[in-house]
C-alpha cells in the first residue's frame, strides 16, 4: 500500500513536469495544427539557459537563493522564448501554407539542430551537468510518502500556471483572438485579428511555460542532459494527444495520467521499469487509433 | 503550393537585377572568365602552412610549368575558360550557363580561400604578408561573382531544348559516354583527397572538387544537356538501365576500387535500398514514418539468428537466400501491423505512431525481448556470406585482375539496389502507385474515386518494410554483428534526411541522398562534431528552399511548382546555393 | 557604355596577367620539421577508433587525446628510431557499422601499425575481424565484456577469440565479483538490489556480481533497469525501497549513477550505492554521489602510482584541461603498448608488411608500467593487471578503502 501511495506521488510530480511542456504542444497545435516537435528541445535549452544564468552570476549572489532562483527562472524563460520566436519566424512561418509534411520535417530538423547546438557549444554538455543547489532542500513526508520540496513546488507551479493560462485564454482579449484564430484563421483575420501576432504569442507562452519546466526539472532532479528534451517532449506530446490536442485542461489531465502510467507500469506491469516507456507508447497508439480526438478534444476537423 | 508565398520577393529582386545588369552581361562574363584564368595562375597561399603545404603547389608558386596545373587550380582554369567560351560562343540559355559556372568558380575559390585563411590563422595567408603575396582565392572569388552577375545580366532564359529524335546508335553512344563520365566523376569524387588521414586538407580538396563538379553539372543542365540525356534514357530505358548497372559494377575497377571504398559503397548501398523502401511510404504514399529503421533492425535480427553464429538464438541455420526472404517477410508483417493504425490515424498523428513503434522496438531489443536480440551483448560473429565457394569478405580475382576485399559485397548490394529500384519503378507506375500518389494528394478525393485507401496504405507500409528487412539481412552479414544500437531514432532521421535531400518519390534521389549522407561525413572530418547539427540544418533549409529535393520526381516537381513560374523556381535553386 | 566596359575589362585583365608574370617565382619550402629525432624513414600511424561525435564523444575524445599524448611523448623521446609517429583518429559514432568502416579505413593504410579502441564492446565486435585479417594489433582501453577475448564460455572453457585483440582494462568477471566480496564479506550487506542501464558494460558487471553475491550467501532482492538517458528515477527507487535492500549496486556510468544516488537519498532510501570503474569519477560526486557510496576501480590508487600522476600532469600541460574522461589513462597505456611493441619489432630496422606477425607477438609480450599500473597481457589478450581497489566517498572525495586481487 505504501508503495502504491509513493508511486502515485511520484507519478503526480512527473505529471506536473510533463504538463508544463504539454501546454506548449497543445496550444501551438490548437492554433496552427503543427506538431512542434522541437518544443521538447526548447524545454531542454531553457534548462541550460537557467544553468548558464547561474554560472554567470557573481559569487555572492550565487549564495542567496532568494536572488539566484528568480534570476535563473528569468534566464531560462528568456532563452526559451528567444529560441521559440526565432524558430517560429524563420523555420515555421515561411511554411505556413506548405503541405503538412513540410513543417513536421522542419520541426524534426530544428529538434536535431537545437540538441546538437547545445551539445557542441555549451561547455561540457556532452555529459550530464549538475544543477546548482539553490533550491529548497529536504522533502515533505506524509506518512509513507516522501516527496522532495522541489517536487511539491513543481506541482504547485504546474497547476497554478495552467489555471492562470486557462483563465487568460478564456477571458482576455488576446485569449479571445487566440481562440478565434484556432477556430477559423480567415474569419479571425477579417475581424481584425493579426494572425502572426497571435501565433507568435502562442509560441512565446508555450516557451515560457517550458522555461519554467526546464529550470524546475534541474532543481527537482539535480542534473540535466541534452536528451531530456526528446524524452520528455515525447511524453508531453503523448499527454497532449491523450487529453485532446488543443485543450488546455486536457493536456494537464493527460500529463498527470502519463506520469501515473509511467510509475505504476514500472511498478506493477510485467517487465517492470525496463518497459515503462513502452507502456506509454502503447497507450499513445491506442488513444490515437481508438479516440484520436483524445479525452477532451473535439473530433478532428477535416482540413484540406 | 508553398512556393508561391516563399518566392515572390526573390522574383521581383531578380527581375530588378536583370534590368540594371543587362548591358553589363557579356563584359562581366569576360572579366570573370579572365579573372578565373588569372586566379589559376596566381599563387594562393603566402607561406607554408603548419600542416604541410596547400595542395597543387599553390604556395607562393606562379604558373610556371605549362600543362602541369593539377587539382583545384586546374579546375579554376577550366572554369575560367568555360565562362569565356559560354559567354562568346552560341550557347543555348547562355545566362544560366555563365551563372552556373560562376557559382562553381566562386565556390571553389571561396572554399580554398576560407580553408587557407582558417588553417593559416588569418587573412594574411591569402593576401600579402612579409612581402609575399597570393591573391589567387580573392581574384577567383571576384571572377566568380562577376560571372554570376553576368549570368543575370545576360538573362535567365528557359533551359535549352535539344532535339530528342536521334538515331539509336547515336543515342546509345551518347548514353554510354555520359554514364561512363558519371562513373568517372563518382570515382574521382570518392578518391579525391585520398583515402585515410594521409592528407590533412582532404576536406577542402573534396569540397572544392564538389564545387567544380556542381558548377559544371549545373552548366550542362542549363544548356539542356541533362534534360536531353534523361529524355534519351527514357526512350532507351532498358539500354540505360543496363549501362548504368554495368557502370556501377565497374566501379571496383577504377581508382575507387579499394577495400575501404568498397566497404563505404556497400554501406551506402544498404542504406540506399532502405531509403528507397522508405521512399515508397513517405515519397509515394505521403505517410511520414519516423520509426522506419526498426524494420531494418527486425530483418537484421532475423537474419542474424538464422545465420548459425555462435550467439544466434534459433537452433537452425538457413542458407542466406532463404534467411533473407524470411527476414524480409517477417519485417513486412510488422510493417503491416504498424501500418494498420493508418486505417484510422492520419497525417501528423501517424508519424507519431510510427515514432512510438520505433522506440518500442529499440527498447525491446535492448531488453532482449523474447531472448531474440541478446540485448546489449548483441549478436556478434555472424559469418560472412559465401556463395559458390567465394567468401565475400576476402579479396577476389577475375583472371589476372585482383579485386579488393569486400568487392563481392559491393556487387551483391548493387544488384540488391537495382532490384529494389526495379520494384519501386514498377510499383510507381502501376495502379497501386497511382493510388498511393492519389492518397498523398487528397485522401478523401482518392477514396471518393473508389480507391480502397486503407488497404493501399497498409500495402505501402508492408512493401516498404519488406525492402528494409531485406536490406537488414544483408546488413547483418556485411557487418558481422547486430546490435540494437544500429537501429535508433537518429538512424530513422538519417534515412528520412536521405529521402528528403534526394527528393521525395524520386528513385535516383534516394540513392543520391544516401550516398551524400554517407560520403560527406567520411570526407569532411573537419566538421565531425557538427555532423548532426548540419543534418538538422539541412532538413530545415531543404524544406524552406527546395522541398522537392536535389533530384525531384517529375510528378512531384510539377505539383510543388505548378503555380510558381520558372523564375521562382530558379530563385529556389539560387537561395539554396547561397 | 558596353564597348567601354569590354575595353576596361581587357585592360584590367591584361594588367593582372602582367602582374602575375612579374611575381617572384618562389619554390615551396618544406614545412616539415620532426623535432630533434631522426625521422628519415617516414611516418607510421597509430589508429584510434572511438566515438568522436554524438553523446559518447566526451569519452571518445578522451581516448583520442590520450593516445595523441602517448604518441607525442614517444616522438619527443625518439622511442621509435627513424620514424615519426602520428595518430589517425576515426569516428565510429558508437555505431558498429561505422566502426567497421573506420576499421577498414585504417586497415587499408599500410602505415597503420596498431589501433587503440574501441569504446563500445558492440563496436569492437565488428572491428576485431577486420583488423585480424590484416594482422593489425588492436588494444582496447575500454571493452570490459569478457567474451571479446575468451568467447562465450569465458568462465568454463575460455578460448582465445582474436590473436590481434588485447585490452588494458579489466573485465566484468573480475570487477563484479570483487565488488560482491566487498559488499557481502567486508561491509556485511546481505540484501543487495541491482540497477543497470541496459548497456553491455553495466549488464556484464551486474550479472557477474549477482553470481558472486549468491555464492557468498547474500541475496539479490531485486533487479531494475533505467534508461541510459533517464534523469528521473523516482519510480525505480520507490520500487527498490519497498524491498528494503542494504545496498544498491549500479551497473553503468556516473552520469546516471550520481543523480540516482542523490535521488535515493531524497526519497529516503539511505543505503550506499556501489558501482564499477564507470562511476569512479569526480563527476559522480558532483552530480549527487553521496557519502558512503562505493566504487571499484582497476589498479592500485592513483596517489600510490607516480606514472598515473605523470600522465595527468602531462595531459593537462598538453590539452589545458583534465578531460581525459574515464578511459584516458587506459588509452594512454594502450597506445604505449603499441608503440613499445613497435620499437621492439623494428629494433632500429625498417618497417615492412612482413613484420606484422612480429608486431602481434611483441604486443603480447609487452610489459610496462603505465598510468593505470602494470600493463601486460595474458594468453587471451586480457590485462594481467588484476589489482582492484574499492573506493568510498568520504568528505566529498573518493578515498581508497581496500586494494587487492580477486581470488574467488
Amino acid at each position: 500500500m505504501s508503495v502504491l501511495l509513493q508511486q502515485l506521488a511520484n507519478g503526480v510530480v512527473q505529471g506536473a513536469l510533463i504538463a508544463l511542456i504539454a501546454l506548449g504542444y497543445t496550444m501551438v497545435y490548437g492554433i496552427i495544427q503543427l506538431i512542434n516537435f522541437a518544443h521538447g528541445e526548447v524545454f531542454m535549452v531553457s534548462s541550460y539557459g537557467g544553468l548558464a544564468t547561474f554560472t554567470l552570476l557573481p559569487d555572492d549572489l550565487k549564495k542567496s537563493p532568494a536572488v539566484a532562483l528568480p534570476l535563473m527562472f528569468l534566464g531560462g524563460i528568456v532563452i526559451a522564448v528567444i529560441v521559440a520566436v526565432i524558430m517560429e519566424r524563420f523555420a515555421y512561418r515561411p511554411l505556413r501554407n506548405a503541405p503538412r509534411l513540410a513543417p513536421l520535417i522542419t520541426a524534426l530538423g530544428v529538434s536535431v539542430f537545437l540538441q546538437e547546438a547545445v551539445r557542441v557549444w555549451y561547455p561540457n554538455a556532452t555529459s550530464n551537468l549538475p544543477y546548482p543547489k539553490v533550491f529548497p532542500e529536504g522533502s515533505l513526508s506524509l506518512g509513507p510518502i516522501n516527496v522532495p520540496w522541489t517536487g511539491v513546488l513543481l506541482v504547485v507551479l504546474s497547476v497554478g500556471l495552467s489555471v492562470i493560462l486557462q483563465t487568460y485564454i478564456n477571458q482576455s482579449r488576446m485569449g479571445r483572438a487566440m481562440r478565434a484564430t484556432a477556430q477559423d484563421p480567415d474569419t479571425a483575420k477579417l475581424m481584425g485579428v493579426n494572425p502572426d501576432r497571435v501565433i507568435v504569442l502562442t509560441f512565446i507562452i508555450g516557451a515560457a511555460l517550458a522555461g519554467v519546466a526546464g529550470v524546475m526539472f534541474g532543481g527537482y532532479l539535480n542534473n540535466i542532459n541534452i536528451d531530456m528534451g526528446f524524452q520528455n517532449g515525447i511524453f508531453a506530446f503523448t499527454a497532449a494527444v491523450l487529453g485532446g490536442v488543443g485543450s488546455i485542461r486536457g493536456a494537464v489531465i493527460g500529463a498527470f495520467i502519463i506520469g501515473l502510467i509511467k510509475t505504476l507500469a514500472g511498478q506493477y506491469m510485467p517487465g517492470g521499469t525496463q518497459y515503462d516507456y513502452v507502456w506509454i507508447f502503447v497507450v499513445l497508439i491506442l488513444v490515437l487509433v481508438f479516440r484520436p480526438q483524445g479525452l477532451f478534444g473535439e473530433p478532428e476537423r477535416v482540413r484540406a | 503550393m508553398s512556393t508561391s508565398t516563399v518566392s515572390t520577393p526573390s522574383v521581383s529582386s531578380s527581375a530588378e537585377q536583370r534590368s540594371t545588369l543587362a548591358p553589363l552581361g557579356k563584359p562581366f562574363a569576360a572579366v570573370g572568365g579572365v579573372l578565373g584564368i588569372v586566379a589559376a595562375l596566381l599563387p594562393w597561399v603566402t607561406f607554408a602552412l603548419k600542416d604541410g603545404n596547400w595542395p597543387d603547389k599553390s604556395t607562393l608558386q606562379f604558373f610556371d610549368a605549362p600543362f602541369s596545373l593539377t587539382g583545384f587550380r586546374w579546375h579554376v582554369l577550366l572554369l575560367g575558360v568555360f565562362i569565356l567560351v559560354a559567354a562568346f560562343a552560341p550557347v543555348p540559355s547562355k545566362g544560366r550557363v555563365v551563372r552556373a559556372l560562376g557559382w562553381g568558380l566562386a565556390v571553389v575559390s571561396f572554399i580554398n580561400g576560407a580553408y587557407i585563411t582558417v588553417k593559416g590563422g588569418g587573412l594574411g595567408a591569402i593576401t600579402a604578408i612579409d612581402g609575399d603575396f597570393a591573391f589567387g582565392s580573392i581574384v577567383g572569388l571576384v571572377g566568380g561573382v562577376l560571372a554570376i552577375l553576368a549570368g543575370y545580366g545576360i538573362g535567365i532564359a528557359p533551359v535549352g531544348v535539344w532535339k530528342t529524335k536521334v538515331s539509336t546508335p547515336v543515342a546509345y553512344l551518347v548514353l554510354l559516354v555520359s554514364f561512363a563520365a558519371v562513373l568517372y566523376a563518382v570515382a574521382a569524387m570518392l578518391t579525391t583527397g585520398g583515402v585515410g588521414s594521409s592528407n590533412p586538407y582532404a576536406g577542402a580538396i573534396f569540397l572544392s572538387f564538389l564545387g567544380f563538379a556542381g558548377g559544371v553539372l549545373a552548366a550542362l543542365s542549363g544548356v539542356g544537356y541533362v534534360r536531353w540525356i534523361s529524355a534519351l534514357s527514357e526512350q532507351h530505358r532498358v539500354f540505360s538501365v543496363i549501362v548504368l548497372l554495368v557502370c556501377a559494377l565497374a566501379l571496383p575497377f577504377t581508382d575507387a576500387g579499394n577495400e575501404y571504398w568498397m566497404t563505404v559503397a556497400a554501406n551506402i548501398g544498404i542504406y540506399a535500398a532502405t531509403a528507397i523502401g522508405l521512399n515508397i511510404v513517405v515519397g509515394l504514399a505521403g505517410l511520414l514514418d519516423l520509426g522506419y529503421v526498426a524494420f531494418m533492425g527486425i530483418g537484421a535480427v532475423m537474419a542474424a539468428n538464422f545465420s548459425g553464429a555462435a550467439a544466434a538464438n534459433f537452433g537452425i541455420t538457413l542458407p542466406f537466400p532463404v534467411a533473407a526472404v524470411v527476414s524480409a517477410v517477417v519485417a513486412g508483417i510488422f510493417g503491416a501491423i504498424v501500418g494498420s493504425p493508418t486505417l484510422r490515424v492520419r497525417g501528423d498523428y501517424l508519424a507519431i505512431v510510427t515514432l512510438a513503434f520505433g522506440e518500442i522496438f529499440t527498447r525491446s531489443a535492448q531488453n532482449n525481448i523474447g531472448g531474440l536480440t541478446n540485448g546489449s551483448n548483441a549478436i556478434p560473429g555472424i559469418p560472412p556470406l559465401s556463395l559458390f565457394g567465394a567468401e565475400f569478405n576476402k579479396s577476389f580475382s577475375i583472371g589476372a585482375v585482383k579485386l579488393p576485399a569486400g568487392v563481392l559485397y559491393y556487387v551483391l548490394i548493387v544488384l540488391l539496389v537495382a532490384a529494389v529500384m526495379t520494384v519501386f519503378a514498377n510499383l510507381k507506375f502501376s495502379r497501386i502507385g497511382r493510388a498511393w500518389i492519389a492518397i498523398r494528394e487528397d485522401e478523401d478525393a482518392a477514396r471518393a474515386m473508389g480507391i480502397r485507401t486503407g488497404k493501399v496504405k497498409i500495402l505501402a507500409f508492408l512493401i516498404g518494410a519488406t525492402l528494409a528487412g531485406l536490406a537488414g539481412a544483408v546488413f547483418a552479414h556485411k557487418n558481422g554483428t547486430v546490435s540494437y544500437e544500429s537501429f535508433k531514432f537518429l538512424e530513422s532521421v538519417t534515412l528520412l534526411a536521405a529521402v528528403i535531400l534526394g527528393g521525395m518519390g524520386s528513385i535516383p534521389g534516394a540513392v543520391l541522398g544516401a550516398a551524400l549522407l554517407f560520403v560527406l561525413p567520411e570526407k569532411l572530418r573537419d566538421f565531425e562534431d557538427y555532423r548532426l547539427m548540419i543534418f538538422g540544418l539541412a532538413l530545415i533549409l531543404i524544406m524552406r528552399f527546395r522541398p522537392v529535393g536535389l533530384i525531384p520526381d517529375a510528378h512531384r516537381r510539377a505539383e510543388m511548382i505548378e503555380r510558381a513560374d520558372e523564375n521562382a523556381e530558379e530563385a529556389h535553386v539560387e537561395a539554396k546555393k547561397a | 557604355m558596353r564597348k567601354h566596359s569590354v575595353k576596361s575589362a581587357a585592360i584590367v585583365g591584361a594588367a593582372l596577367l602582367v602582374l602575375a608574370a612579374c611575381g617572384s617565382n618562389k619554390n615551396e619550402s618544406s614545412g616539415n620539421n620532426g623535432g630533434s629525432c631522426d625521422t628519415s624513414k617516414g611516418t607510421l600511424t597509430v589508429g584510434v577508433v572511438a566515438p568522436l561525435s554524438g553523446n559518447l564523444s566526451a569519452l571518445g575524445i578522451g581516448i583520442k587525446q590520450s593516445a595523441e599524448l602517448a604518441v607525442d611523448e614517444a616522438n619527443k623521446k625518439c622511442t621509435v628510431k627513424g620514424y615519426k609517429l602520428t595518430v589517425s583518429a576515426q569516428d565510429d559514432e558508437a555505431n558498429p557499422a561505422k566502426g567497421a568502416q573506420a576499421a577498414t579505413k585504417l586497415s587499408t593504410d599500410p602505415n597503420v601499425i596498431g589501433v587503440v579502441g574501441t569504446l563500445n564492446s558492440s563496436v569492437a565486435q565488428t572491428v576485431q575481424p577486420i583488423l585480424r585479417d590484416k594482422k593489425i594489433p588492436q588494444v582496447s582501453p575500454a571493452n570490459t565484456n569478457p567474451t571479446l577475448t575468451r568467447g562465450n564460455d569465458f568462465l568454463t572453457a575460455p578460448k582465445r577469440q582474436f590473436d590481434n585483440y588485447f585490452r588494458v582494462c579489466t573485465t566484468d568477471d573480475l570487477q563484479g565479483p570483487y565488488a560482491a566480496n566487498y559488499l557481502v564479506e567486508k561491509a556485511g550487506k546481505k540484501k543487495i538490489a541491482i540497477i543497470t542501464d541496459g548497456k553491455t558494460y553495466g549488464e556484464g558487471l551486474a550479472a557477474e556480481l549477482s553470481k558472486q553475491v549468491a555464492k557468498k550467501g547474500g541475496t539479490i532482492v531485486g533487479s531494475e533497469k533505467v534508461g541510459e538517458k533517464d534523469t528521473d528515477f523516482s519510480g525505480v527507487i520507490s520500487k527498490i525501497k519497498a524491498l528494503a535492500p542494504e545496498a544498491v549496486y549500479y551497473g553503468g556510468e556516473y552520469p546516471v549513477a550520481g543523480p540516482l544516488s542523490k535521488q535515493m537519498a531524497s526519497a529516503g532510501l539511505n543505503v550506499p550505492l556501489m558501482g564499477g570503474d564507470g562511476i569512479f569519477d569526480g563527476k559522480f560526486i558532483e552530480l549527487g554521489g553521496k557519502e558512503g557510496d562505493l566504487a571499484t576501480s582497476v589498479g592500485a590508487p592513483t596517489e600510490s602510482l607516480a606514472t598515473a600522476k605523470a600522465f595527468v600532469d602531462a595531459y593537462k600541460a598538453k590539452f589545458g584541461k583534465e578531460d581525459y574522461a574515464a578511459y584516458g589513462a587506459f588509452s594512454y597505456d594502450a597506445a604505449n603498448a603499441i608503440i613499445g611493441a613497435l620499437a621492439a619489432t623494428l629494433n632500429g630496422g625498417d618497417w615492412a608488411e612482413g613484420k606484422r606477425e612480429d608486431m602481434l607477438t611483441n604486443v603480447g609480450k609487452y610489459s610496462g608500467s603505465g598510468a593505470t599500473g602494470e600493463v601486460k597481457f595474458d594468453q587471451y589478450g586480457d590485462s594481467t593487471n588484476k589489482v582492484l581497489t574499492v573506493y568510498q566517498v568520504t568528505s566529498g572525495k573518493w578515498k581508497d578503502v581496500q586494494t587487492g586481487t580477486f581470488s574467488g
